[in-house]
């Protein structure tokens, strides 16, 4: 695993002190979104599709204080929208260095080199670079040629300045899982500290997305993505989550484990489903009906869902909350993960043409819905 | 979430190959009829789902434009309401629905027409033209 020794300290002994304390719901990592106005216009991402006085609106760095401290989760991630276009970020990257919290400053890094002076290199702040595979891949999924060039120039003048820097993809049907793997080399090249992966998801607010990658398809991807790892690679996630998303472990989501905060306040009740608002962390923690959410509830807006924002925390918390747990991420962190039918499954894996990251699958294979 | 939206059981979901999308309603210029207390609540839940500026008439005749981006339903239109932003207003602004007597969804859908498909569409056509640096860009925010 890539993460420091003090950070996965922090986090166990928060996750314990909450054991032990029998607070059954706790958040891990603050999903932070100061604004949803973007640099980049994604096909299908829900994020930025809001009117113009909407998008100009901005959370201010006492906002985004007082949320940290009402959460009061040891890990602050700051999605968006496009965080560096928030004028004053670097006030409130500060802030949250100044309280002590591992911040994960999520941005598309078209203007990382030219900003990253303002920045100071610290074992709280990394930047993770949202990169959707190699080149053509990258720049096709985000609707930019060029925008992966721009990218990478941001990640080589991070590290090269002492940041930490870890890639953030997320993978749709259609991804061909050799590239991926030749990705992985290609970012480890570049001296990241991480590479951060998560399944697409049927989300509901993007634009007439007619069909995802439900659930066994993810498994079969990952499973053929993350085994017969090479020793260079290195996660900047749990083990078990990985070992989840190829199938080997069953997890329930935890939802309140990744809360979001944004301009509209508390998002009920993840970071993907906007299902309404609270006004405070505590009403959104008292209040919302969390049996509604995740797989075991049925809900249809949950059935394809593997995300790392509903399920890392799952995953984390049994690493540090029990013996076995923590056990198995230590076998997972060494592990190269050796299975021949991934090989197998790798070999054999038929490419597709361009477009390899379009979420539409033939209608001929959509699920059987029962007792709709 | 009420029973009848439960779709799937547990087998289902681990099998899943392929989930169903969403089908994203054409609202926009959509005035619906507010006769009924389940149409003002229908509306309203329809409002808070929609990408764009809605346009409220209130009981008192004002005119108000509006992002709804939360409702609070309680037993009755009296004890619902909707949480908004308008434009060149500040704060988090709040109206009962039993204050509501007109409602049309206004302002453009920032959601449609943004479909994957056109975007694989457009590219294949862009770059077949021999263009370079194809891209899509951020609306204009002012
Ligand atoms: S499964 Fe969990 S993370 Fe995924 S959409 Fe549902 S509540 Fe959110």
């Amino acid at each position: 695993m890539a993460v420091p020794i003090s950070q996965m300290w922090t986090v166990a002994s928060y996750v314990l002190k909450k054991r032990f304390s029998g607070q059954k719901r706790y958040p891990l990592v603050l999903m932070l979104e100061p604004l949803f106005r973007c640099n980049l216009a994604c096909a299908g991402c829900g994020k930025v599709q809001y009117p113009p006085h909407v998008l100009k609106r901005m959370l201010s760095p006492e906002e985004c204080f007082a949320a940290v401290e009402e959460a009061g989760a040891p890990m602050v991630s700051i999605p968006g929208g496009e965080p560096l276009l928030h004028p004053q970020i670097v006030e409130i990257v500060n802030g949250l260095i100044a309280r002590k919290k591992y911040i994960y400053l999520c941005t598309n890094a078209l203007e990382l080199k030219r900003r990253i002076h303002e920045f100071t290199p610290s074992k709280y702040l990394t930047f993770s670079v949202h990169l959707d595979g190699q080149r053509d891949h990258h720049d096709f999924s985000v609707c930019r040629e060029g925008g992966w060039d721009l990218a990478v120039d941001g990640i080589k003048e991070a590290v090269k300045r002492g940041f930490r820097v870890t890639t953030n993809a997320t993978f749709f049907d259609g991804t061909d899982p050799n590239s991926v793997r030749a990705f992985f080399d290609e970012v480890m090249d570049m001296g990241v500290e991480g590479v951060v992966l998560s399944p697409g998801y049927s989300y509901e607010k993007a634009p007439d997305q007619k069909h995802f990658m439900g659930r066994a398809r993810v498994r079969r991807l990952f499973r053929a993505i993350l085994s017969n790892r090479k020793p260079n690679w290195k996660f900047n996630m749990s083990p078990l989550f990985l070992e989840f998303l190829m199938g080997d472990r069953k997890y329930e989501c935890t939802p309140w484990g990744s809360p979001a905060y944004n301009i509209f306040g508390w998002q009920r009740p993840c970071y993907l489903l906007q299902d309404g608002y609270a006004d405070s962390f505590k009403e959104l923690m008292e209040t919302t009906k969390w049996e509604e959410y995740g797989v075991a509830s049925g809900n249809p807006k949950c059935a394809n869902c593997m995300v790392s924002c509903g399920y890392e925390p799952t995953a984390v918390i049994e690493g540090f909350g029990s013996l076995k747990g923590f056990w198995g991420m230590v076998r997972g962190t060494f592990s190269k993960y050796k299975d021949p039918h991934a090989q197998k499954l790798l070999a054999e894996w038929k490419t597709e043409p361009h477009a390899p990251l379009v979420q539409i699958e033939t209608t001929n294979r959509s699920l059987e819905e029962t007792n709709a | 979430m009420t029973a009848e939206v439960q779709k799937y059981t547990l087998e289902q979901i681990e099998a899943l190959e392929v989930a169903p999308g969403f089908e994203h309603e054409k609202l926009e210029g959509w005035v619906p009829s507010l006769a009924s207390d389940e149409e003002v609540r229908d509306a309203l839940e329809k409002a808070f789902d929609y990408r764009g500026d809605v346009t409220i008439t209130t009981k008192s005749g004002d005119k108000i434009e509006a992002y709804v981006f939360n409702r609070q339903t309680g037993a009755t239109l009296q004890d619902s309401f909707i949480t908004y932003f308008a434009p060149n207003v500040n704060g988090k602004l709040k109206m009962s629905y039993a204050e509501i007597a007109r409602l049309e969804f206004s302002g453009k859908d920032r959601a449609a027409g943004k479909h994957w498909e056109d975007w694989v569409k457009a590219y294949n056509e862009r770059k077949a033209a021999g263009e370079k640096d194809i891209a899509l860009h951020p609306d204009k925010l002012e």
